[in-house]
């Protein structure tokens, strides 16, 4: 949910960037007529190398702008990507725990769902099946992995993805 | 399940799943002005030259985008292939078109012909309007009804033989270009249900991820 959140938010302020640029180049576009056709009538004046200068500097901004929104759009890209590879090996490191605690088609869907934290009435609602199967593939699924029950069940993949941090010493580091 | 469920829905491989602001908004700020000016606005006015100038910025920006935006957005990554193009359109008729990672090849050509015509059409606009900004033919319009001719004198309307030419190359340019947008909303059509995929909605915003 926060993921999506930050995902729009740095879409939406990319399409705010490119639309002042659009609005920058239209401006632009008529400063420069001016300056042109400025330089082009009349005789060279301080004025109109003055406004020259204001046209050149607009479009080298507009420049710098479409520079930047190109970087801004080639950092997002890349941080999609290495998000993507995150959850990918995440959802590996789940799998493989599955594999390794025998779980069978069934049950592996209904982990996955638990895991996504939905409730027992709800996934019988998805999964078509009544809510006492459910409950006894949950059990299974606790008997299988050897947890007491739903929280150690998830706090059991936490733990992977935490790591090492669960052994350091409880201090200054907030991660 | 979990894996799969953004592949599922959108472009995993091409066209970009959004394009990109610059390419998105370019696209229906254009697609407006096309539709406006060709078909509603009165040509020589205020407006029509106005949406005119709009789109000249757009199409400016658009192309300076063809050289620094990001990949997809870039020429380098669709440069014109007349014959790539015909075997695409081929199989998009089988139904087993190949993906691209930005324009496939037919559109390819329909982006570069699009753009032509339009570059035709606005330049032989300013050609026909002297190359005046709108805000000026506004002014020297209301000089005009006020009843100061002065302003008609300068112009030296004596050439007409350019001002034919262009003047037949501003319609033959816009009609075309309204033509080859109906391929290109035909074409988009065809692509979509091949791959069965709505292309459209890259265009406008990316799936809800």
């Amino acid at each position: 949910m926060k993921i999506r959140k930050i995902k729009a938010q740095g879409r939406s302020q990319t399409v705010a960037l490119a639309l002042f640029m659009v609005l920058q180049s239209i401006a632009a576009l008529f400063f420069v007529a001016d300056a042109v056709r400025d330089l082009v009538d009349g005789p060279l004046g301080v004025e109109s190398v003055i406004e020259a200068l204001t046209a050149f500097v607009l479009v080298f901004g507009i420049f710098m702008a479409a520079w930047q929104l190109r970087l801004t759009l080639e950092r997002m890209a890349a941080q999609g990507r290495a998000l993507d590879i995150a959850r990918g090996d995440f959802v590996r490191i789940i799998e493989t725990q599955f594999d390794i605690w025998g779980l069978t088609a069934a049950e592996r869907e209904v982990g996955m769902l638990a895991l996504k934290g939905i409730d027992i009435a709800e996934i019988a609602r998805l999964r078509g099946s009544a809510q006492g199967t459910v409950r006894t593939q949950m059990t299974r699924i606790y008997a299988k992995s050897g947890v007491s029950g739903r929280a150690q069940f998830a706090a059991w993949f936490v733990e992977e993805l935490l790591g090492d941090g669960i052994s350091q010493p409880h201090g200054e580091e907030k991660t | 399940m979990p894996t799969d469920s953004r592949t599922g829905k959108g472009a995993a491989i091409a066209p970009p799943d959004p394009w990109d602001p610059v390419v998105r908004l370019s696209h229906w700020i254009i697609a407006i002005a096309v539709i406006v000016n060709g078909l509603i606005s009165k040509p020589g006015g205020t407006v029509h030259v106005w949406i005119g100038w709009i789109a000249m910025a757009v199409l400016v920006i658009r192309l300076v985008w063809g050289f620094i935006g990001p990949d997809e957005a870039r020429f380098s990554s669709f440069l014109p292939d007349p014959r790539a193009a015909v075997s695409h359109l081929l199989a998009v008729l089988r139904g087993r078109p190949r993906e691209y990672p930005s324009h496939n090849p037919a559109g390819t050509m329909m982006v570069y012909a699009l753009w032509i015509c339009l570059a035709a059409v606005i330049a032989t606009g300013l050609i026909m309007t002297d190359a005046k900004t709108p805000v000026a033919i506004a002014k020297e319009r209301a000089a005009v009804e006020q009843g100061d001719w002065s302003v008609m004198v300068t112009d030296g309307e004596g050439e007409g033989g350019t001002g034919d030419i262009a003047k037949a190359i501003h319609e033959t340019a816009a009609n075309l270009m309204l033509v080859l947008a109906l391929v290109h909303v035909a074409g988009v059509a065809a692509e979509s249900y091949a791959l069965r995929r709505n292309l459209v909605r890259p265009m406008i915003k990316g799936p809800p991820r």
